[in-house]
């Protein structure tokens, strides 16, 4: 039994990764490992977004990372800097910057890149999904 | 216990983020007190050039950042000296950061890192 991160630069609506970091990260707990964090940088941020809506017959992204998070009490982590560019924003930003709202979907929190290295510096192996 | 990392670059300048994506993954990481290699092979090695201008495309010069790499602790720079060559570029070209390596000891920097990025 090892201890796993993720880093998930994918963009989760015109590539594969996310789909392939959630199929990964179901068979690592299946297979009994332990998920510390999955880091969501570049493009990956996109699915910290509450207010994606994909068709209703698609895959959503966004509510299936918060499940398997939550039921299996594992951190899911967009990085501020990118996040901010991107439109994915919290109360606390929002407010900093004089925005109009946030979205960041509530299974999600925004941190910064220092939660990568220590991710690393706390699991056996980090993989990347991008 | 210190873990290893090895930072790849394998991509151009500007055209995407993955440089400054990666510098900032490197700097954070070098703040950890993480053993750093940073490697530019294949496009990568564009990265290293002197006298960039983004400016005139928008894009922000994060090429200055690459200097403050040994500031930040990070001393094993190397660039694929097979890649420059491809691209018919000398090392007269590049910001003196980085040092003249090979694949075969690219390769094996990367053997011998516990984590490695690419992006």
């Amino acid at each position: 039994m090892a201890t796993f991160s993720l880093l998930v630069t994918a963009n989760p609506h015109s590539s594969q990764g996310q789909f392939s970091a959630i199929q990964f990260a179901k068979t690592l707990l299946h297979q009994g490992h332990v998920i510390k964090r999955v880091f969501f940088y570049a493009d990956g941020v996109l699915v910290a977004s509450r207010l994606n809506c994909p068709p209703s017959d698609e895959y959503n992204l966004t509510k299936t990372w918060a499940k398997l998070a939550i039921t299996h009490d594992f951190e899911l982590t967009a990085c501020v800097t990118v996040a901010m560019k991107r439109g994915i924003i919290n109360a606390t930003e929002a407010d900093r910057n004089a925005l109009t709202g946030e979205n960041i979907d509530p299974a999600f929190e925004i941190s910064g890149l220092g939660q990568l290295t220590e991710a690393m510096l706390e699991s056996d192996r980090l993989v990347t999904f991008g | 216990m210190s873990k290893s990392l090895a930072i790849i670059f394998n991509k151009a300048p500007y055209g995407n983020q993955s440089g400054r994506e990666l510098l900032d993954i490197a700097l954070m990481a070098a703040a950890f007190d993480m053993e750093i290699s940073a490697l530019f092979i294949g496009d990568g090695v564009y990265q290293l050039l002197t006298n960039q201008q983004p400016d005139i495309l928008h894009m922000k010069n994060h090429s200055s950042t690459y200097k403050a790499l040994e500031l930040y602790g990070i001393e094993t720079v190397l660039v694929s000296s097979e890649d420059l060559e491809q691209r018919r570029l000398s090392e007269s070209r590049l910001m003196p950061v980085s040092s003249l390596s090979n694949h075969k000891q690219i390769n094996k920097t990367i053997a011998e890192s516990d984590f490695v990025f690419m992006l």
